[in-house]
């Protein structure tokens, strides 16, 4: 770790304090290593679009296996610098401490860098990320509006059956051409979770999903109103749900909005892929 | 409970997709600590405070990093004797002026061409500006931190002239000379890099191993913390009282700014992240976010503060925020 020090400096004994020279080093190695393997398990279980966009799951992938293999090299390197040196002290020999840089930058003491680090990896390992609920999803404002997604044009198909059309596809539809009355009588079949907007009465519920752009830092719900027979305490909120249907137009909130009008809700696990993108 | 889960889960996604940018930033740095001849570099460089600071502004197309990765390259910067309006300029501008990031800017604007044009030139205006303003301070010492003083060869003298080196506290080895040389990372970067060009490949290889595992470990504990913040207000702060700001041609501007400073996203990926805010914001909101977060966030000012002393970081803060507030404002008025 440092140059052995104490012929010159008595005080590099304090910031040290008893640890021998290799247990730095052999924090950030572990760290590094746990923060590999942390991206790579998100990688492997699936649980990465949670987090990013598919986008840049490359990225990902490539920095873990970076991580991973300087982690390696770097605790290979340690390993033999210790037997270097045991071996050395059998034969009653002195060898310098391997001349290695540290206290790069002095914002933390020494080992805190590293341990934080290394606890929010384990944290990660052990806590499972969560799909955003309809809690964010009210938090956040449910909208039927996407002008996000004008940056991927190539989703937008107007050709699409409309029976085919994901949640997402209509709101874009409805998004580019606002007249409800257009999409009257038009089959319906979407699957969302559910939300219970306050601003509409007991019979409607909003059907949601949330949409990625980079990651789940700026994950914004989207929705679209259903209409009931009955009360919608029959669906609690974040039920996942496939409504079959048809739009038709409503005013709602002084708005004059399409709405499903549902024929059959079906409960339905939650997909393994619960954003748009 | 829950509230907490979604806070981690951002947090982990915050730090998941900024730890491969900061891993490229770390590389670039620790490739130009040991690969490049920075005294060619720096030999290079204007010493005209303006042109210096244009081109400081711009260097940021020879390497293209976010603002995870800039700092380590500026302070490396500094550290070699760059002028300090080149260092600053770079600082400033090279999140915003290079190609991944004017690229990821146009595919979100494709139909609003004119933000990624303005995005680009009011990032350079404000950085060359700010950079020049610094260029009027020449003694360094109330700007930057010790460490990084110490190490610019210029400055060398002046720190030996506070006392003997062997006073102040720290580890030392004893140079080939007899002279004791100092083993902070920093002073011995800024001999090292000096001596390493003509050093065999594999020498070369390890010191860069070992300075990117430092600045990555150094780097990413800061982040950890900084995302983690950021996490927490996102959580906290309901996203309506910040939208609800967002509805006049000022109270729009200063609220994008508060969300580009609390919301911490990467330089890379934030034109996506604006781009949800789109339909709701004043343009000159937007192009307030884009130019404003890349230069100042709440984990970037963390960072800053390994280079600049608290007050130049403040002074930073002011006149960028300051100028991208009237440059923005001017838009909002005037222009759209």
């Amino acid at each position: 770790m440092s140059a052995k020090s104490s012929g010159f400096n008595p005080q590099s004994k304090k910031s040290w304090g008893n640890y021998p020279y290799w247990a730095l080093p052999l924090l950030d190695a572990i760290a590094i290593l746990a923060w590999g393997i942390l991206l790579l398990k998100y990688w492997f279980t699936g649980k990465l679009n949670l987090l990013i966009h598919p986008d840049y799951f490359w990225l990902v992938i490539v920095t873990g296996v970076i991580l991973i293999l300087m982690a390696v090299i770097k605790g290979t390197q340690l390993f033999r610098s210790v037997q270097q040196r045991s071996a050395a002290r059998r034969l009653g020999r002195n060898i310098p401490q391997p001349t290695t840089m540290n206290q790069h930058l002095t914002l933390f003491p020494p080992g805190w860098s590293g341990g934080l680090l290394l606890a929010t990896a384990i944290l990660g390992l052990l806590i499972t990320p969560k799909v955003f609920s309809s809690q964010t999803a009210v938090q956040r404002g449910v909208t039927d509006t996407v002008t996000l997604t004008r940056s991927q044009p190539q989703a937008f198909r107007s050709v699409t059956r409309p029976e085919a059309r994901s949640l997402i596809d209509w709101v874009r539809t409805i998004d580019v051409y606002p007249e409800p009355d257009a999409y009257q009588g038009q089959k319906v079949k979407v699957q969302g979770f559910v939300v219970h907007s306050s601003t509409l009465p007991a019979e409607y519920l909003t059907l949601s999903r949330f949409v990625i752009t980079c990651c789940a830092a700026d994950a914004y719900p989207v929705g679209l109103p259903v209409k009931l027979t009955q009360n919608r305490d029959a669906y609690p909120q974040d039920t996942w749900l496939e409504v079959e249907g048809q739009m038709i137009t409503e005013t709602l909130e002084g708005k004059r909005q399409v709405v499903i009008s549902a024929k059959s809700l079906t409960k339905i696990p939650e997909p393994k892929n619960p954003y748009y993108y | 409970m829950d509230q907490l889960n979604n806070a981690f889960t951002l947090f982990l996604s915050l730090l998941v997709e900024a730890i491969p940018f900061l891993l490229l930033g770390v590389l670039l740095s620790s490739l130009l600590l040991l690969f490049i001849d920075e005294r060619k570099l720096v030999a290079a460089m204007p010493r005209n405070p303006f042109l210096g600071a244009l081109v400081g502004s711009c260097v940021g197309f020879l390497f293209p990093v976010c603002e995870c990765g800039n700092v380590p390259v500026a302070r490396r910067l500094l550290m070699q004797g760059v002028p300090v309006p080149v260092a600053v300029g770079f600082l400033l501008a090279a999140p915003t002026i290079n190609p991944i990031v004017i690229w990821s800017t146009w595919i979100a604007f494709r139909d609003q061409p004119e933000i990624v044009v303005l995005r680009v030139v009011f990032s350079l205006a404000i950085a060359t500006t700010i950079a020049c303003i610094f260029s009027v301070q020449t003694d360094l010492r109330p700007i930057l931190q010790p460490a990084v003083l110490r190490s610019i060869p210029d400055y060398k003298t002046s720190a030996q002239d506070l006392g003997s080196v062997l006073l102040q506290s720290g580890n030392f080895l004893l140079g080939e000379t007899g002279q004791p040389i100092r083993m902070d990372a920093t002073i011995l970067q800024g001999s090292l890099s000096a001596t390493t060009a003509n050093k065999p490949l594999n020498y070369k290889l390890n010191l860069l191993l070992e300075n990117m595992v430092q600045e990555l470990r150094e780097l990413g504990g800061v982040l950890v913390v900084g995302s983690a913040i950021a996490a927490a207000i996102q959580v906290l702060v309901p996203r309506e009282i910040i939208l609800s700001l967002g509805q006049g041609p000022v109270a729009s501007i200063v609220a994008m700014m508060v969300l580009a400073g609390v919301i911490s996203i990467c330089s890379t990926v934030d034109s996506f992240f604006a781009l949800s805010f789109a339909s709701t914001f004043s343009g000159g909101a937007l192009l307030a976010f884009l130019v404003f977060g890349p230069m100042i966030d709440l984990k970037g000012i963390g960072l800053m503060l390994s280079v600049f002393k608290a007050k130049a970081v403040i002074y930073l803060f002011a006149l960028a925020a300051q100028l991208t507030f009237l440059l923005t404002l001017f838009i909002n008025l005037h222009v759209s």
